[in-house]
């Protein structure tokens, strides 16, 4: 039953690949889910403007050492070796759900919607890996797992940083600290 | 003459805004369900309503793109309010007035409804509730109800700026239809609302501006009934009480350190049937005491729901407020979230209002059972 549904997730997968681009509108959907955190707190437009520049080089750089770990996974596991823009070219398909993060700006909710986009992203780098490396499932799932979780705490440390910002600037709205 | 024409010409302006904003998150959530269907032919398919499974899986996405949807719109109205579009925001120097009211109580106790309230009357059994409660309080205590909990502005959600349309016409058929299921359909959307509100509370991210926002309308408030922020020469104690019931409590919760701070004078927390994150500032806080009841679901879906209340998590805000003391549990046995056995129902309304006095009565929380 789960062979026979990631296959059709694969085969999905395959016919939805739009190229590079993808990559460029889930990192669009990051951005505007951060933006809102950065509008709410007062941010000035220049600050907006330099963190959303952060926000486009740290998510390359996530997406880029991801590849690169797959690499050497690939290479460490079955000895092949593959060109960068050739392994994009096969698993870009697989971030296909963040195009959906944009919805992460929504509140009490965003956990939820990020940890599922991320789950779903992981999902189908491993069917992905599986379908056009023709690799066992298991396999699959062990060489995707460290860029994953690299490029997952990159993301998580470059959109930490906007609540701390929201309580120093709502410090600086408030009057100064009297005793009480 | 023209300068009240520049005014209303602003004003126009700024709800124009306002609703360009709400029109472009409507637009956002469609774009992307375009791009979904465009990712894959065969979903458009499964979209076109031809049977129960289908409708169903419309529905399902449908709501999980409403929800996110919905949370955004309700956070675009807070940076509105939060960039003094919709006016209100009052720099906190110009609060309150230089001369103290000596005859202004000492102690305020402030009520914050849960989330089934949408005027700024409670309903009947809240009310009933809080007149026997205003009775038994100590003289040198005040109580302030009437409070919108779950509008950043004065006005009432039927009045909110770019959605107004929308509200008027639920709370018209909430009131007016003849259906029930419509009546508690239409009740259903406006307790989604305010539990959104309640979610914006607890989030890292928005939650301390709606709390600020919160704590700035409860000030405004305190100024109207007399209060002045004590000066070491003029006045004796004062303190403020929140008392908070259902998703109240968070609120409460989100907005103590502010008011604190706003107010200049200590802040102590009662929830009753509180669901709350515990994921503020408490540590300048005063006492926090929860009335809770031995059957009361939702209280305890709120430790489940929010993860800072979970014992595993040791060094959240909650579970150190707890550690140092600050946290007092009155317990109340049968007592359930709301209905006949909730804390507003004849059955169990002397003893809620006996726990909240007695809490009033001491400096220190007391423990009862």
């Amino acid at each position: 039953m789960i062979p026979e549904v990631l296959g059709r997730l694969a085969v999905w997968l395959m016919q939805a690949d739009v190229g590079l681009g993808l990559a460029v509108l889930v990192g669009l959907s990051m951005s505007l889910s951060h933006l809102f955190s950065l509008v709410a707190n007062r941010l000035t437009p220049r600050q907006i403007a330099v963190q959303l520049v952060l926000d486009g080089l740290v998510l390359a750089l996530a997406l880029l050492l991801g590849i690169l770990f797959n690499i050497l996974m690939i290479k460490a596991l079955t000895g092949a070796v593959v060109h960068p823009s050739e392994l994009l070219d096969k698993l870009g398909a697989a971030l296909i759900p963040g195009l959906f993060y944009c919805f992460v700006a929504a509140p009490y909710i965003s956990d939820l919607i990020a940890t599922v986009i991320w789950f779903l992203i992981h999902l189908n780098v491993v069917t992905l890996l599986h379908a056009r490396l023709d690799l066992p499932y298991e396999q699959a799932l062990v060489m995707a797992t460290p860029g994953f979780v690299v490029a997952l705490l990159l993301v998580m440390v470059l959109f930490h940083q906007g609540w701390q910002a929201s309580y120093r600037r709502l410090a600086s709205e408030l009057l100064p600290e009297s005793p009480v | 003459m023209a300068p009240l024409l520049a005014v209303r010409s602003h004003l126009g302006w700024l709800r124009r805004l306002h609703q360009l904003l709400l029109w472009l998150v409507l637009l956002t959530g469609l774009i992307t369900l375009l791009v979904f269907r465009r990712a894959d032919p065969g979903l458009l398919a499964t979209l076109s309503g031809r049977n129960l499974t289908t409708m169903l899986q419309t529905l399902l996405v449908l709501v999980l793109l409403l929800i996110p949807i919905s949370g955004v719109y309700s956070v675009i109205s807070q940076f509105a309010f939060w960039n003094g579009w919709l006016g209100g925001l009052t720099p906190p120097a110009e609060l309150f007035g230089d001369d103290p009211d000596e005859s202004s109580s000492p102690c305020f106790l402030i009520y914050l409804d849960g989330i089934h309230q949408s005027e700024r009357d409670h309903p009947p059994r809240v009310a009933a509730f809080l007149e026997a409660l205003e009775q038994r309080l100590p003289v040198d205590v005040k109580l302030i109800k009437g409070l919108e909990t779950y509008t950043l502005t004065p006005s009432r959600l039927a009045d909110d700026t770019g959605s107004q349309w929308f509200w008027r016409r639920l709370f018209s058929l909430q009131e007016h239809h003849p259906n029930t299921l419509v009546s508690v359909v239409c009740s259903f959307l406006v307790q989604a609302n305010n539990v959104i509100k309640v979610g914006i509370s607890s989030d890292r991210r928005y939650g301390p501006i709606l709390n600020y926002e919160l704590a700035l309308k409860v000030a405004k408030k305190l100024a109207e009934q007399g209060f002045c922020p004590p000066s070491d020469d003029t006045r004796g104690p004062v303190e403020l009480v929140l008392l908070g019931y259902s998703g109240g409590g968070e609120m409460a919760m989100g907005m103590a350190d502010y008011l604190r701070r706003l107010c200049r004078c200590p802040v102590r927390i009662i929830t009753c049937c509180g669901v709350f994150s515990g994921n503020q500032l408490l540590e300048q806080v005063g006492a926090i005491t929860m009335v809770v009841g031995s059957r009361d679901p939702v209280a305890a879906f709120g430790r489940i729901a929010y993860p800072g209340r979970s014992p595993l998590l040791p060094l959240s805000n909650w579970n150190r407020a707890v550690a140092r003391g600050q946290v007092q549990r009155l317990n109340i046995t049968g007592l359930n979230h709301n209905g006949s056995n909730g804390p507003f129902a004849d059955r169990y309304r002397e003893a809620v209002i006996q726990a909240i006095v007695s809490q009033l009565s001491s400096h220190e929380p007391v423990s009862t059972t």
